[in-house]
């Protein structure tokens, strides 16, 4: 199982048939982690881990962008550490991809503009957590 | 502790990967802290004493290994489990250098988690039942026994299992081994322990007296019963009673004390009224039991009552390095209550000591250690000072069983906190074995009127004769203090020496 293919692919092909049934191929998270959790948690627990794994997209996206605005490459990394470090806890494989590029010190991109990945990233994790909250696997 | 639940401490800096954590484990049913640093997971862990850690690498503070070198350094027992990201995997050898049992990848599911720290707990169980029966195979000292052997670990690990059931205990062995001992252990291990331990040496009490002994009388059950008393099972409700040298007891006694095993009720001497208690009975004696079963000298009956859980103190020849162990214990706190400045034991003296076969076991090794003590000075026993049987290096084995009617003088204790006084230097009668010093001439019946010394020295003489060279009891017929007879004894050898 593969989340890693391109995100412009993704969104380009997600409302083809293929694309529908493969929707995980394309998702921001891993089902096998994070529709594992969803299976083997309450829902309570499990929605419980997005509302914390939220709170610390705010709090780590804000770290990451000040650390930019402050050219402090030593919070900036320990930032992305941290967001790469919750975002493989709850299988947003995509969102850890783009962490772990800003923490490696040999990157050459943008710091500001991963910044802004990270951003994108954590939104569209969030709301495919949201929906697998909502509708855990097994459940239909 | 594997399978149940257990006290586990996350050390994680990021909430998402704790809250992860805490969500699988608290639906396996597991106790869960978390700490967020380094620092806070060294003081949760020493504090509340987990029973398995995660720990991350990468905190905010110090690293993960550095909390694992500070825990160890505090002693702290716990399965530490390394979590580690992929690509990291030098981290996990890292972690298992430092002593972590396990490592486990980020992110983990369920089933992984689970087997991981299972295996983390039954390790750790594992190493401490280890670490626990090491210590027991390699313990010295047990309630008040001094012995390492694998003949006393046996003893230990006996008394131990049964001291906490109500069980008959029968200990059996050799005299001098310690049987009271064993049954005052029995009774300090067991939840009786707070209640009375009631000794009764049934081969020291007449018997017209036995019963009343132990089952007590009322006011004028017999001439000389003026008062209402109690006896050692009323005395012991609650607790333990020990019947040493049960074998002396006499057949028709023997009848009542069924009846009491049997119901836990006795009657005491004239009166008509049943009473109950609740006792443990610990019996002893030096005979082989079953023997005296066969020889019709005790009841069968009453044999299988009693006789529930063997305990068998083995002879100090059987014990090997015990021997200095208790000597050196012996002449510690002879050496302090006599005064002397005795510290330790020349090589080749130990050596004659381990030798010896010490018919008279505990008991005797303790006579000759407060004989030496007595008799010399210096700061340590050279062989020159043990007494010449020992030298030879020959002493008479043990008598399989006493003559019935001579009651067995009571147990010495190898250990004994406070030492009682001196018992032989020789074994215990009636083995015809020579004393430490054998004074000559032998004694011989009294001539008309003789100088006082002399008489003196026959009495004295013929007492140690008598008690088969047990000093103590000895002093206590003639009525004078041990120390008497050794001054003698000493100053005896030294005449016979200047005369020839």
């Amino acid at each position: 199982m593969t989340a890693l293919r391109p995100l412009q692919l993704a969104q380009d092909r997600v409302d083809h048939p293929f694309w529908q049934c493969e929707r995980w191929v394309v998702s921001a998270i891993d089902p096998d982690i994070a529709g594992q959790l969803a299976a083997d948690l309450p829902r309570e627990d499990f929605v419980r881990i997005i509302r914390t794994f939220e709170a610390d997209l705010g709090r780590l996206a804000q770290q990451l962008e000040a650390a930019v605005a402050a050219r402090d490459i030593e919070a900036y990394r320990r930032a992305a550490h941290s967001l790469a470090g919750a975002a493989a806890a709850v299988g947003a494989t995509r969102l850890e991809r783009v962490a772990r590029v800003a923490m490696d010190h040999r990157s050459a991109v943008d710091p500001a503009s991963l910044a802004m990945g990270v951003r994108h990233e954590a939104l569209a994790a969030l709301a495919e957590l949201s929906a697998l909250a909502d509708n855990p696997p097994g459940s239909d | 502790m594997a399978g149940a639940a257990a006290r586990v401490l996350i050390v994680e800096d990021t909430p998402t990967q704790a809250e992860v954590a805490r969500a699988l484990l608290r639906d396996l049913g597991h106790e869960i802290r978390v700490a967020e640093t380094g620092a806070a997971a060294v003081e949760q862990a020493l504090a509340w004493r987990p029973d398995a850690i995660l720990m991350d690498i990468e905190l905010p503070d110090f690293s993960g290994f550095e909390a694992m070198r500070r825990l160890r350094a505090e002693g702290l027992e716990t399965a530490i489990i390394v979590v580690t990201a992929h690509g990291s995997v030098n981290h996990a050898v890292e972690a298992m250098r430092e002593g972590a049992v396990d490592f486990i990848l980020k992110p983990f599911a369920k089933a992984r988690l689970t087997v991981t720290l299972q295996n983390a707990l039954e390790k750790r169980a594992l190493a401490s039942e280890l670490r626990d029966v090491k210590a027991q195979l390699a313990r010295d000292r047990f309630q008040g026994f001094i012995g390492a052997s694998p003949a006393m670990q046996a003893v230990y690990r006996t008394i131990e299992s049964v001291a906490a059931s109500k069980a008959n205990v029968f200990i059996t062995g050799e005299s001098g081994t310690g049987k009271e001992l064993a049954a005052e252990a029995v009774h300090r291990a067991s939840p009786r322990r707070a209640k009375p331990f009631v000794a009764l040496n049934c081969g020291a009490i007449p018997r017209d007296l036995l019963e009343s002994e132990i089952f007590g009388h009322v006011k004028g059950a017999f001439t000389g019963a003026t008062e209402t008393r109690l006896g050692a099972a009323r005395t012991a409700d609650g607790g333990t009673l020990f019947l040493d040298e049960i074998g002396e007891m006499p057949l028709d006694m023997q009848v009542k004390l069924l009846r009491f095993v049997q119901t836990g009720s006795f009657q005491p001497v004239g009166s008509s009224k049943a009473e109950r208690v609740d006792v443990r009975i610990v019996s002893a004696t030096n005979r082989d039991p079953w023997a005296e079963v066969e020889a019709g000298r005790f009841r069968e009956d009453l044999y299988y009552r009693l006789y529930v859980v063997p305990v068998e103190m083995p002879p100090l020849r059987e014990r090997g390095q015990d021997v200095a162990l208790i000597a050196r214990h012996f002449l510690a706190s002879i050496a302090k209550e006599e005064g002397k400045g005795f510290r330790g034991f020349a090589p080749e003296a130990e050596r004659a000591l381990m030798d010896y076969p010490w018919p008279g076991n505990v008991r005797q090794l303790q006579n000759v250690i407060r004989n030496i003590v007595v008799l010399h000075e210096g700061q340590r026993v050279e062989r020159a000072m043990l007494p010449p049987m020992l030298l030879r290096g020959v002493a008479p084995r043990p008598p399989a069983e006493p003559a019935p009617g001579l009651p067995e003088p009571p147990a010495m204790p190898s250990p004994m906190p406070s030492l009682a006084p001196a018992a032989p230097i020789a074994p215990p009668p009636p083995e015809a074995a020579a004393p430490a010093w054998s004074p000559a001439p032998e004694p011989a019946p009294p001539q008309a009127i003789e100088p006082l010394a002399v008489v003196e020295r026959r009495y004295i003489l013929a007492a140690l004769d008598h008690t088969g060279q047990d000093v103590p009891r000895a002093a206590a017929l003639l009525a004078i203090n041990p120390s008497t007879i050794y001054r003698k004894l000493q100053a005896w050898k030294a005449e016979d020496a200047k005369s020839g």
